[in-house]
């Protein structure tokens, strides 16, 4: 693997327990430069567990975690030169005022004068701050806070951005702005690992995605590959303008299809087949061959939120010690009806 | 049949007799009665001193009478303000409970407590009689004593929690006004025989017999002087006495005020971020933070600014000493004595070393709490240094809070280099007083880890619980060690002593390393 290829967060294997309770159980998954990786889970996932061993702010107990190749427990110096953490609290000092507490952590981050005067002034205006300069950080509202902690994540020009959720608590104008300024720092060149509970979000904003539940990963890879449900099968819905029962029968006896299930209030049929082994045109020509008229004909995408919900129902077995990006997602339950 | 006014109440007391924190103190005050029978029943056996009861008694209600006060201001002062720090406060007000309700369930709560870990004591308190020298009547009106004080300060810190913010100013204003209960009427009597003495006065007429008459009464209600009349031997008063009609007295008096101001002190939920003492808002663009200051000293420039008030809480902590040497003078003038060089050196060395001692202690308990309340000190661990740099930084600014104090020393010195020559002479010349010197300073050292660990395990009350420990941590089992080891030599015993000392410090120091990384994790 090249040096730049190489993935700027990799965790093997890693456990963490608090007492008695699992957080983490033996995951592993990888995020590559420049992208956006989203960490989702349902509360008590070990979503923020990770987080703050990304961050060197905890052990891991067992297994490796690199971050840009370094081992995030004896090389936890360099490795928090190059990382920017937001935890999911205000961690202020609310007596500040904006420019006090930036060209604070400016300082303690080592740079000289000019260069705080210059740095602070930048983030402030990534973050549209510039105006509250001088205000006491007490008096902002919660989605200025917001700004101000991630303008304090970005001080030191750090390679990767650890937000643990970032959007929580904000109402709707400060969620899209905070996704604009997200997008703007992903174009800078930064890689962002965005760990959030707003899944539409998170659906338009990541390339790659990990999903954890109950200490393990259900998936990790493209949001591509999330989409499309499963890398081997693919779920069609074909709409016809009337039922016509011969159809169901026509498009069994094709090789390569697994399931066909008709919806029982419309003239709709899901297909279910082999990528490799079915052309898509082959479903239509069968069905025009049959007589039927055709409404529509589109592959079914699952949307994060029902993948989300389809891997962290009770009873889906984990994904242990999934690594690579292009993993397969066990395929859902058909379900008759409209598309998902 | 539950009352809703008392759901708050009953849940409270329920939580707080079952809170391992005072599990922990009753069983903590038990080995205390422990330590202090088994010395004194040695030393009665010896043939030291008679009454070995009434020596047991005395010993055990003083360090009850310091420990309420100390840990009770902390923690009956918190009884309202944590729910004002945390907001929650309006939460409470927005359901059925009315004033009364929460006061009971706040304050009256707690104070069932803290009296069971006073009654707990009481069948061995009872021991007391067997060994002899005290009747059953001492022992019930000290423990009355203690009861109706507890009341009397509950209700008083009650009244301060309602009024103020936050628990340290609730408290400080409660500490002011205890003071001024046990040694005002010193003063005030002070006062009215100076008055009667420089001015034609009759203290028999006018006014002047009821003054005379409140001070007494005001005298008589200190639980001080009424435990002093208690421990006389062959006590004869009443075991309910005017102290405790009075202290409960004054008990509801201070609730029924704290119930009446109730709602109009808490009616707005004021943000309780930290104050911004004795800075101004600087509106420049430019930076605030010296040049020179660079990586991890800014984290000294942080608590030296934010924490102890920069170059303005400098130069207030000299103008405050300044005015402590001055009220000095002033009652050395007022004596007639003159004022003379080797008094002006005394004056500054003591008084510099009292305050940075106090200095110390309040900085100890704070350091670090207060990045773990205000949930910042996972920002502060992300930075590229290691934990102990980050505490020893924090402690430099805290450290350098204390110049204007340390200069009062120097020039004391200055003006005393004899005697502060004959003082290092005999120190240097005598082994044992030079290990006691440093037995001395290795205990405040003990204290100050000790503060600091507490402040970062316990929610509140860091400081006078560390007070109570060293207090009695250090006179029962320092003393208690110190006994059997004198036949060895003053010199050996302050050897075990500050070994002790030293590896509690070193202990206690890879303690606070340990709670601080585990403190920024769990934020």
């Amino acid at each position: 693997m090249s040096e730049s290829n190489q993935p700027i967060i990799e965790i093997r294997d890693l456990q963490h327990a608090y007492k008695r309770q699992q957080a983490l159980r033996s995951i592993s998954f990888s995020v590559d430069p420049g992208s956006i990786h989203g960490f989702v889970g349902p509360n008590g996932a070990g979503k923020t567990t990770t987080l703050k061993i990304l961050a060197t702010l905890l052990k891991p107990q067992r297994g490796k975690v690199r971050v840009f190749g370094l081992d995030v427990v004896a090389d936890y110096k360099n490795v928090r030169r190059k990382i920017g953490f937001m935890p999911d609290h205000f961690s202020l000092y609310r007596q500040m005022t904006v420019q006090e507490y930036l060209d604070f952590f400016a300082a303690a981050y080592g740079m000289d004068l000019a260069a705080r005067n210059r740095v602070v002034g930048d983030v402030l205006s990534l973050t549209d701050m510039e105006a509250r300069r001088n205000d006491l950080i007490k008096g902002l509202s919660r989605g200025m806070q917001q700004r101000i902690s991630l303008a304090r994540v970005l001080v030191h020009d750090p390679t990767l951005l650890l937000l643990d959720e970032p959007a929580s608590g904000l109402d709707p104008r400060a969620r899209i702005e905070l996704m604009e300024i997200i997008q703007e720092l992903r174009r800078m060149g930064k890689t962002i690992f965005i760990s959030s509970h707003i899944l539409s979000e998170l659906a338009l904003l990541c390339d790659s995605v990990t999903i954890l539940d109950r200490g393990a990963v259900r998936y990790s890879g493209l949001m591509s590959g999330l989409n499309q449900s499963n890398g081997e099968t693919a779920d069609y819905l074909l709409s016809l303008g009337e039922d016509h029962p011969g159809v169901e029968v026509a498009l069994q006896k094709i090789s390569g299809v697994m399931e066909v299930v008709k919806d029982a209030k419309a003239p709709q049929y899901r297909v279910r087949f082999q990528r490799k082994q079915v052309d898509p045109n082959a479903l239509l020509r069968v069905t025009l061959d049959s007589g039927a008229q055709i409404l529509g004909f589109q592959e079914v995408v699952r949307h994060l939120n029902q993948a989300f919900m389809d891997l962290t129902e009770p009873g889906v077995p984990p994904m242990i010690n999934v690594g690579e990006q292009e993993q397969p997602v066990p395929p859902p339950p058909m379900v008759s009806g409209g598309p998902a | 049949m539950k009352l809703p006014a008392l759901a708050l109440f009953e849940r409270a007391l329920r939580l707080e007799t079952r809170s391992p924190l005072m599990c922990w103190s009753r069983a903590g005050l038990l080995g205390i009665s422990l330590l202090v029978l088994f010395p004194i029943q040695a030393m009665a056996r010896a043939g030291w001193y008679g009454a070995p009861g009434l020596r047991f008694l005395g010993q055990m209600v003083w360090v009850n009478l310091i420990f309420i006060t100390l840990a009770g201001l902390s923690y009956f002062a918190s009884a309202i303000t944590e729910e004002k720090e945390e907001m929650t406060l309006g939460l409470l007000r927005m359901t059925e409970l009315n004033p009364i309700a929460i006061l009971l369930g706040k304050s009256t709560s707690r104070l069932i407590g803290a009296l069971l870990l006073l009654l707990v004591q009481v069948p061995f308190i009872m021991l007391a009689v067997t060994l002899g020298g005290v009747g059953l009547p001492q022992i019930l009106a000290a423990y009355g004593t203690l009861l109706a004080y507890m009341f009397f300060l509950c209700n008083l810190a009650l009244l301060f929690s309602v009024v103020f913010r936050n628990t340290t100013t609730a408290a400080v204003f409660a500490l002011i006004v205890l003071m001024l209960f046990f040694f005002g009427h010193y003063w005030a009597a002070y006062l009215e025989q100076s008055t009667a003495l420089s001015y034609p006065i009759n203290l028999n007429r006018g006014v002047w017999p009821i003054l005379t008459a409140v001070i007494g009464f005001w005298h008589d209600a200190t639980p001080s002087e009424r435990l002093g009349a208690i421990f006389q031997t062959g006590f004869t008063g009443p075991v309910v006495g005017f102290q405790i009609w009075s202290n409960l007295a004054m008990g509801v008096f201070f609730f029924v005020i704290a119930w009446i101001v109730f709602d109009p002190c808490t009616r707005e939920e004021k943000d309780s971020a930290p104050a911004r003492q004795w800075l101004w808002r600087r509106t420049s663009r430019r930076s605030r933070i010296p040049a020179h200051v660079i990586g991890a000293k800014a984290i000294t420039w942080k608590d030296f600014t934010f924490l102890g008030g920069g170059k303005f809480g400098l130069v207030l902590k000299f103008l405050v000493m300044a005015v402590l040497v001055a009220v000095c003078n002033i009652f050395l003038l007022e004596s007639g004595s003159k004022v003379t060089s080797e008094f002006e050196g005394w004056t500054l060395i003591w008084i510099s070393l009292i305050s940075t001692i106090v200095w110390l202690a309040l900085e100890a308990s704070r350091i670090f709490k207060d990045e773990v309340r205000w949930k910042t000190l996972s920002s502060l661990m992300t930075l590229p240094i290691s934990v102990p740099e980050l505490a020893y930084r924090k402690v430099a600014g805290a450290l350098i809070g204390t110049l204007p104090l340390l200069a009062f020393f120097v020039v004391g010195v200055i003006l005393v280099p004899d005697k502060v020559g004959d003082f290092f002479d005999t120190i240097f010349r005598e082994p044992a007083v030079f290990g006691m010197l440093v037995v001395v300073v290795l205990q405040f050292i003990l204290f100050l880890h000790l503060t600091t660990f507490l402040s970062l395990v316990i929610k509140r009350g860091a400081l006078p619980l560390a007070i109570a420990i060293q207090y009695l941590g250090g006179s029962f089992f320092m003393g208690f060690v110190s006994f059997f080891l004198f036949a060895g030599g003053a010199g050996v015993a302050s050897f075990v002593i500050g070994f002790i000392c030293l590896v509690l410090i070193v202990i206690l120091h890879r303690a606070i390393g340990y709670r601080l990384v585990r403190a920024a994790a769990e934020e």
